[in-house]
């Protein structure tokens, strides 16, 4: 399986590291996002028309959607799945558009209403809190219960990076430990603004 | 501000990245650039030009009268290298602290974990620090540092040899051991653009002996290796660097960063700065 | 000076660090693997990064820039750079009062007068962000003076307020013992909204 990948992308790492926790290699294409838009030159866009990141293709299959990719990844992993993962593919989608945009507005200077793309994305991270606390309350961890689903693998990447869209996560303990919970998964990879679990490293 | 700032280059977009018109901050004021028949131009808010000149990859300008030609990297200049646009960056932080940052090897087994540094290999050896006054740079050199990848081109870890030069308060460039041609050194250099005090623009370039990476593989390294510094840059309290002793604890492996302190305090040069600890 | 909630200690497990403030004094609330909590200035004496996104190992807690380690007592303790060296003691971090009654943590800044507020028979529900001041809040429950609110309700709720900014607090609920916890998040959320909402 190749994916088009982009280092910085948050919808990338989302697929790089479902396919980390399910043990799954990838072989990552890197396409210069920024500054050359590769993703807008002919040859991607060949592969696909939106010219959006990531791409994923195995044979003749290409996908281009990341929850459809999530899917198709763990379609021979059911305990990777849930009745209510596809409420949670739409909220992460969201996620993308105030997070996200904020992230991007930060970072690489894009044009955005960056007052309304950090509300709404507090309003969103508001929203995860009460469900994560919800599921607290009923002894669970993840979004639909005591695993990981893609539903989770799906929302955490611009949960994670919200800061650096300029959004704070200090005051929100359950999607803290949500992302430590995550960030303790085997296999765990990190992206730059997502760092790795040092305390558990076993220095010599 | 200060003709100790003004009189300065600053990197303000890349050439090839130049097509219609567009605003940006300089030193906290708008200034406006575009390209007219091949020529780059900068101009202040009053619609003013502004000195300007083409190297690196970058367009350079200056608000001021600089006293000296833009500094020159002659080895990036040889055949065989590639010239690499990594692009830019954002970050909430003083230009200096960015540039501090880009000096600083013992925070590699932390924030580049397993790429430019891993646990236990932490030590740094002393190192030569100088303020070269012929040419009024600071240098560092002969810093070693275990690395586990010390570039996209490399497999497994070495011991990499760098060289440290900032040759400009806002400009940082590295000399490193080059794996694949044993003798050479690669060019990594940090040019930052002070938007404001406490907001920069950083440009990232490259001149690097790798045949075996593409372009966009190289961009990705050096994109990933600074977007893991940001989230360092963008929590460091306070935001501007403090120039003074007594706020913050140096060690011997921070010769450099003393270095760069004392050098910007001498050639007067404070617009991110913090002078009085707070 | 008063013992303010700075967390909840449902929300702080063994060997975890999190960013805390008392208006403008920012701090790292951490749990040692031991057990014990800790209430510091969120800064490293070294080059000033937070060390609130550090790590714990063991009782000990590590700055995330340059692995540089404080024992329980804030005394620098371990170099990463330069390994042999014993750290000067000069090198520490700025310290504060801290107690853990009732499941909830407390610091204070200044020397505290008493034990932290007793929350009787309630036990914690959540800590909640909320933009509006503390002093906004406690207004609006005319106790303006007052950072421990016993607010009555049909879940006998009581909120302890931190006081961040002049447009931020955090509250932190508790409840009777037998409320139904998602309900009073409920209750939590739109007395949020309400209050958010009545700002000038």
């Amino acid at each position: 399986m190749i994916l088009y990948d982009y280092v910085l992308s948050a919808s990338c790492y989302k697929i790089r590291l479902m396919a980390a926790v399910l043990g799954k290699p990838l072989s990552l294409r890197a396409v210069n996002f920024h500054p050359a838009r590769e993703h807008k030159s002919a040859e991607m866009l060949a592969l696909n028309p939106k010219g959006t990141l990531p791409v994923l293709q195995d044979d003749d299959l290409v996908l281009t959607d990341s929850a459809d990719m999530l899917r198709y990844l763990t379609a021979d992993r059911r305990e990777w799945r849930s009745p209510q993962d596809d409420q949670w593919l739409a909220f992460a989608s969201g996620l993308n558009d105030s997070l996200g945009l904020a992230r991007l507005h930060d970072i690489l200077g894009y044009e955005a209403d960056i007052d309304a793309a950090r509300a709404s994305g507090v309003t969103a991270l508001r929203e995860l809190e009460a469900h994560l606390t919800d599921q607290r309350f009923d002894g669970v961890g993840f979004l639909t219960g005591a695993t990981p689903t893609i539903a989770d693998i799906a929302c955490f990447p611009n949960t994670a990076l919200a800061p650096d869209g300029g959004v704070v996560l200090d005051a929100y303990p359950s999607l803290r430990l949500w992302m430590r919970a995550i960030r303790s998964l085997p296999g765990f990879i990190e992206m730059p603004g997502i760092h790795r679990l040092h305390e558990l490293a076993h220095p010599a | 501000m200060t003709a100790a700032t003004d009189n300065h280059w600053y990197p303000v977009a890349m050439v090839s990245g130049i097509d219609a018109p567009r605003e940006t901050w300089l030193l906290g004021k708008k200034i406006t650039l575009g390209r007219d028949n091949g020529a780059c131009w900068v101009r202040d808010a009053a619609g003013n030009p502004l000195t300007v000149t083409e190297r690196f990859g970058h367009l350079w300008t200056s608000p001021g009268q600089p006293n000296r030609a833009l500094f020159t990297i002659p080895e990036a200049d040889t055949p065989g290298r590639r010239l690499v646009d990594v692009g830019s960056v954002r970050v909430k932080c003083s230009p200096l602290r960015a540039v501090e940052n880009f000096l600083d090897i013992a925070h590699f087994p932390f924030v580049h974990t397993d790429i430019l540094g891993a646990e236990p290999h932490t030590e740094v050896d002393r190192y030569d620090v100088r303020i070269a006054e012929d040419v009024d740079e600071v240098w560092a050199t002969k810093v070693k540092f275990f690395q586990p990848q010390a570039a996209k081109s490399a497999s497994g870890g070495i011991t990499t040899e760098y060289m440290y030069r900032v040759p400009a308060p806002t400009c940082a460039v590295l000399y490193k051991t080059c794996p694949p041609r044993p003798g050479e050194w690669d060019i990594i250099t940090l040019f930052v653009q002070p938007l404001t005090e406490e907001w920069c623009e950083v440009w990232p370039w490259m001149a690097l002996y790798d045949d075996a990476s593409t372009m966009a593989e190289m961009v990705s390294f050096q994109q990933l290796i600074f977007m893991q510094d940001r989230s360092i840059l963008e929590n460091q309290i306070p935001r501007k660097l403090p120039l003074d002793p007594g706020m913050e604890v140096p060690t011997q492996a921070d010769m450099t960063s003393v270095a760069y302190r004392r050098w910007l305090k001498k050639i007067g040069y404070t617009y991110g700065a913090q002078l009085v600890a707070a | 000076m008063n013992w303010i909630a700075v967390g909840l200690k449902q929300d702080l497990p063994l060997g975890v660090v999190i960013p805390s403030r008392i208006e403008d004094t920012e701090l790292a609330i951490w749990r040692s693997a031991s057990g014990e909590v800790r209430a510091w200035s969120d800064r490293c004496p070294h080059r000033g990064m937070r060390l609130s996104h550090g790590f714990v190992r063991g009782n000990a807690l590590s700055c995330i820039y340059h692995g540089w380690q404080y024992s329980e007592n804030g005394s620098c303790a371990y170099i990463p750079a330069h390994p042999k060296l014993t750290p000067p003691d000069t090198i520490c971090v700025p310290t504060y009062d801290c107690a853990e009654t009732d499941g909830v943590i407390w610091a204070a800044l200044q020397k505290p007068l008493g034990a932290p507020p007793a929350v009787s028979s309630r036990r914690p529900v959540r800590s909640m962000p909320v933009a509006r001041s503390a002093r906004a809040i406690a207004a609006y429950f005319n106790a303006p003076q007052s950072t421990f609110l016993e607010i009555g309700s049909d879940f006998d709720v009581a909120l302890a307020l931190q006081p961040c900014t002049a447009a931020h607090c955090v509250v932190h609920a508790l409840a009777a013992r037998g409320a139904d916890r998602k309900a009073v998040s409920r209750w939590l959320e739109a007395l949020r909204s309400d209050l958010e909402e009545s700002a000038p």
